[in-house]
């Protein structure tokens, strides 16, 4: 029998590719270094293009279960996956068709097997949390740098006993056939592009963070309100291409994050009362058929200014005071916005740059780069090693999900 | 015999007579019967529904439902009747809500306007129901191939919704005279006739680049169908000696001039003296 | 806007910001439910309009920049401005438009508000006067010229009196009335 399959990164992209490839009959190693798996896409809340996240596992409807959950539980019904979360990669070694994977598992404290998710634990220590309701796997998370007395409490109490406190990291070497990099991307924290006052001022935040307010399973319930003062949010404003076609920062178009601000641009404006948004932008770039996001969001009477914000000031209520340069009207305009949200640029996961070395794959803007850039065989980027999703730079769902067939598609045709 | 209701407007009986005579002649020897529409006036033209929308929806609304009493088509030479009463008649027919409170005014004058006639252009008429092969039958005097640049002007091209104008008419009109169309790349552009009253020196400056855009490409005459272009091209070329010390020399025809001299008639019959550019060097290319 | 308020001390900083808060959010709502303004809010500034326009090099305010003045609420400085009454009303701008939006039809909306605060330019309100006491632009003056082409001298059918009436009895009325 083959070796299995490794898939680093337990995402879209990653879930796609073991899912698929499970069903095929080969065995996989699906590890995720979190210990709820789904990625980014976990905290999307409506993921465009079908504002729900739906569309990518269309072909996995037979599935049961519902939503968000239905994939993820495949993760755990499927026999042939072995998933570990709260698991990195150590050390990769051997060669390709064999390598040798030396994993880390961080140290257990919630046994999943066990976890009831009563909430019990989450009500009397912070160190606990449940992820999502629909979470995969179905258990809380424990943060050791919370510890506090309730958490030994819980550990007393917990009804099923799924809690250790004491327990320690371990250590796994595998054999593998082929690795299959899925470690998505990661939402920059613009703290350097001063200007915007991100990490000094509360009501500044980014669009993911921005999701997070808005998603009813979200830690606010989906009310949006201003972080400072949790008052309602009324007044919001973005800002386009923060970190992203710079050259200071990262000189690419991070591709999707003008469909999903104009996403959340539409939330808002259709779905919260008396919701205002404006958008800076110096290009919406809403490429093929997003179009409609922008088209929606004008007729939404969301207010787009073409130009860049000259400053922000914070006045002694939390309310903040920004001028803008609309460079269409060759005019300043002054806004007074309960929350500024950055659409910041989309980087290259930490800890990539490693991998890239230890295997000697190609970059492309820190991201990892096709093995032959001339060949259409963009998931290809080593001898035995492919690459789907983000972290090939930044991807929307369907895409994903398409490379992440293309690479099974590959792996299959090496296994006949 | 095809019978149509006639709106002549305000513009070409006080200021190109010449156009009328032509175009009443021509279309009685095409078989047209033209009838002057009773009781009506002006349009009111663009600058009307600038400060008075409701009223210019009335005024147009009420000459539409004059001549839906006898169910004919209105006919006028004029695009700015043309403009005003067809986007008269679009609007009304989609927003029946305004249509309803521009009857109440109506009933005041004792009408009622439903929308069952047709406003068109006088040239669309000719073209559509006499038919260009038919027309070709009458051309006793062909042009000899002489250049004429077609200025459609803005009203009876666009919105094209609206007008619903096929530009080729008016290109096969000309040419079945024997004239060749010149093309030139400025023929969509306007005339400057609406920016008069609020900005003279412009309107002249686009009445230039208009004929310069013609001469340049060749056009000896210039014909046109709407009097407020015809007096923009054919008048401004005696202010733009004065402002620009410049000489165009085109003489510009309304339409049915150049139809009429094809058609055999005399140059008295289609008011020829009385365009500004003297138009009679058209008769040297007429071919007995 | 600003103007009429106490300023006190040194501008705070070397650019003045229009002030969002003082424009008129409503403005934008108010020319959307005119006459063929319902596509307003689809303008994403392309300026195809602009780039379509043969006078728009001579304004200060461009096609696409009035719409956005609409969009952003400059109620006062679209209506009071020079540039919807030059508009040549040719349509170019309004045929170009890759979003639909009926930007010609908007500025006749522009005209229609802004002369119902009393905002017309001499000329014009001029030719409202000539609707209101002749009922027609132009008046056959030059009899002759007509008969020498064997016309009527009075154009056939013609009757000022309905015109007359009902432009008395709408805005034109209110204007021209207005000015005496």
């Amino acid at each position: 029998m083959s070796d299995p399959v490794l898939v680093i990164g337990a995402g879209v992209a990653g879930m796609t590719a073991a899912v698929e490839l499970a069903d095929n009959g080969v065995q996989v190693v699906l590890v995720d270094r979190k210990s709820t798996i789904g990625g980014n896409a976990l905290n999307l809340y409506k993921a465009f293009p079908t504002d729900d996240c739906f569309y990518c596992f269309e072909g996995n409807r037979w599935r049961p279960g519902i939503r968000k959950c239905f994939y993820r539980s495949a993760m755990i019904d499927q026999p042939n996956i072995e998933l570990m979360t709260n698991t990195i990669i150590q050390d990769i070694s051997g060669t390709p068709s064999k390598f040798t994977v030396k994993l880390v598992i961080g140290p257990q404290y919630v046994d999943p097997k066990k976890c009831i998710m009563c909430g019990l634990c989450v009500e009397v220590s912070e160190a606990f949390a449940l992820e999502s309701p629909q979470c995969q796997p179905q258990a809380v998370t424990y943060d050791p740098s919370k510890l506090d007395e309730g958490a030994k409490k819980a550990e007393q109490d917990c009804p099923t006993k799924a809690i250790s406190l004491d327990a320690n990291p371990s250590e796994k070497t595998i054999t593998v056939s082929d690795i299959v990099l899925a470690t998505g991307y990661h939402e920059m924290q613009p703290v350097a592009v001063d200007e915007y006052g991100y990490g000094v001022l509360q009501n500044v935040i980014t669009q993911l963070e921005l999701a997070r307010i808005l998603d009813p399973n979200g830690p606010l319930g989906g009310r949006l309100v201003r972080p400072s003062d949790g008052r309602e949010a009324k007044r919001i404003m973005m800002i386009q291409c923060v970190g992203s076609r710079d050259e200071n920062y990262y000189p690419f178009c991070s591709k999707i994050c003008c469909v999903f601000a104009l996403k959340h641009a539409n939330i808002i404006a259709n779905e919260r009362a008396d919701g205002r948004v404006s958008v800076v932008y110096m290009d919406i770039r809403t490429y093929d058929r997003h179009e409609r996001y922008y088209r929606e969001a004008r007729e939404a009477g969301v207010e787009f200014v073409r130009g860049r914000i000259s400053r922000v000031v914070s006045t002694e209520d939390d309310t903040l005071e920004i001028t803008v340069y609309d460079s269409l009207l060759d005019k300043y305009l002054r806004f007074s916005i309960d929350l500024l949200v950055l659409s910041s640029a989309l980087e290259p996961p930490e800890g990539l740059d490693e991998i890239i070395k230890t295997l000697g794959l190609k970059t492309a803007s820190g991201y990892v780069g096709p093995a032959d850039a001339a060949s259409e065989d963009e998931v290809v980027v080593g001898e035995h090693v492919y690459a789907c999703g983000g972290v090939l730079g930044p991807a929307e769902i369907p895409e994903s999900v398409n490379q992440a067939r293309a690479v099974v598609s590959k792996i299959l045709q090496g296994r006949k | 015999m095809p019978s149509y209701n006639l709106y002549m407007g305000c513009s070409v009986p006080a200021n190109y007579p010449n156009y009328e005579a032509a175009m009443v002649r021509v279309a009685e020897a095409l078989g047209m019967e033209l009838n002057y529409m009773e009781g009506v006036a002006c349009c009111g033209s663009p600058n009307l529904r600038a400060f008075d929308y409701f009223g210019w929806l009335v005024v147009n609304a009420g000459t539409i439902a004059i001549a839906e009493k006898n169910g004919y088509d209105i006919v006028t030479p004029c695009n700015g009747c043309f403009g005003s009463l067809k986007d008269v008649l679009t609007h009304l027919k989609h927003h029946k809500e305004d249509l309803e409170k521009v009857n109440v005014e109506l009933k005041k004058h004792g009408l009622e306007m439903k929308g069952t006639v047709k406003v068109r252009h006088i040239v669309e008429a000719m073209y559509t129901d006499i038919g260009i092969e038919e027309i070709r039958k009458k051309i006793i005097k062909p042009l000899d191939g002489v250049g004429i640049a077609i200025h459609y002007g803005c009203h009876l091209l666009r919105p094209i919704e609206v007008t619903e104008f096929n530009p080729e008419v008016l290109q096969k009109m000309v040419e079945v005279t024997g004239a060749e169309v010149i093309d030139y790349p400025l023929w969509k552009q306007c005339c400057g006739a609406t920016v008069l009253p609020v900005n003279e020196e412009l309107a002249i400056r686009l009445a230039r680049d208009k004929l310069k855009s013609m001469k340049e490409a060749g056009a000896t005459f210039v014909t046109v169908v709407c009097p407020a272009c015809g007096n923009q091209l054919d008048l401004q070329q005696i202010g733009l000696k004065d402002s620009y010390g410049e000489v165009y020399d085109l003489p510009v025809l309304l339409y049915p001039q150049i139809l009429g001299l094809a058609m055999g008639m005399n140059e008295e019959a289609v008011g020829l003296e009385m365009n500004r550019v003297p138009a009679d060097p058209i008769l040297e290319h007429l071919t007995e | 806007m600003t103007e009429t308020e106490e300023r006190t001390g040194p501008p705070e900083t070397l650019i003045e910001p229009i002030d969002m808060s003082k424009l008129d959010p409503k403005f934008r709502k108010e020319i959307h439910s005119m006459p063929n303004a319902e596509e307003l809010s689809a303008c994403f500034a392309c300026t195809t309009c602009t780039a379509a326009c043969p006078i728009a090099n001579q304004w200060n305010y461009k096609p696409h920049q009035l719409i956005r003045m609409i969009l952003l609420g400059m109620r006062e400085e679209v209506l009071s401005s020079k540039e919807i009454w030059e508009c040549l009303t040719c349509f170019q701008c309004q045929e170009r438009c890759p979003q639909k939006v009926k930007v010609t039809d908007i500025f006749f909306d522009c005209k229609n508000l802004a002369a119902e605060e009393g905002i017309i330019p001499p000329n014009v309100l001029a030719l409202g006067k000539s609707l209101i006491e002749k009922g027609q632009l132009y008046e056959v003056l030059n009899d002759w010229e007509r008969e020498d082409l064997d016309l009527e001298a009075e154009v056939p059918g013609l009757n000022t009196d309905t015109i007359k009436e009902i432009l008395r009895g709408t805005r034109t009325g209110r204007l021209v009335g207005g000015e005496k």
